[in-house]
């Protein structure tokens, strides 16, 4: 019971603190770099697609790091599901 | 799992049509939403759907596995390809005023989709593997 009602109580104030942190982010935000992408995109990197554009020519850097993780896992999986005189 | 004759019917005849979808969203990258991780997730639902068809079928894991591996390098290389061009890495290869400029997305596009749907289709393939056993 005491549990539940502590758990009760953390969402309450969790959603009390996300809710307030929102509005501030929207009264206090600024736009300078949405801007930005969406006059330049186009012109830079000849995409029509925001994101595309975002994440295959800005940030190529990142997205290259995020296909390796999936790599990473693929081998982690297979190296833990098969036994140790299977191993590729 | 038992074997049905219906669903071993409708995935043979949904097949083409998700492999192309999975295609369309992959080249369409830079025009519409989506993009090669989306479009390698579509491909990988694809393959997912033939263990419905033949219940014995086993996917050559070293074959999935060396794909992935070398599209990351072709990746890689495509990616570094710039600092020839023009002197800085991770960027287009081709200039800001060329014409050309969609090709590097799309070629970009391409291999990260079929190197996500490798990816996906061998975990998958590990999965049901190790429930079988």
């Amino acid at each position: 019971m005491i549990k539940k009602i502590l758990s009760i109580l953390m969402l309450i104030s969790l959603l009390i603190v996300f809710s307030l942190a929102s509005f501030e982010a929207l009264e206090n935000s600024n736009s300078f770099s949405k801007d930005f992408y969406i006059e330049n995109t186009y012109k830079h990197t000849g995409s029509k697609n925001l994101v595309t554009g975002i994440y295959l020519d800005y940030r190529l850097f990142d997205s290259i790091f995020e296909a390796s993780i999936l790599l990473v896992s693929v081998t982690g999986i297979i190296f833990m599901s098969k036994r140790d005189d299977e191993v590729l | 799992m038992k074997p049905s004759h219906i669903l071993a019917s409708v995935c043979r005849v949904l097949f083409p049509f998700i492999l192309i979808f999975g295609f369309y969203i992959i080249i369409h990258g830079h025009l519409s939403p989506g993009g090669g991780f989306q479009g390698g997730a579509i491909l990988a639902t694809a393959f997912l759907t033939t263990y419905f068809m033949n219940f014995k079928k086993i996917t050559d894991l070293n074959f999935l596995i060396k794909i992935e591996k070398i599209f990351f390098l072709i990746i890689l290389l495509i990616a570094m390809f710039s600092l020839i061009t023009k002197g800085e890495v991770f960027t287009s290869f081709l200039s800001t005023n060329s014409e050309l400029k969609p090709i590097f997305l799309i070629t970009l596009n391409f291999f990260i989709g079929i190197k996500v749907a490798s990816g996906l289709i061998s975990i998958i393939a590990t999965f049901i593997e190790e429930g079988r056993n």
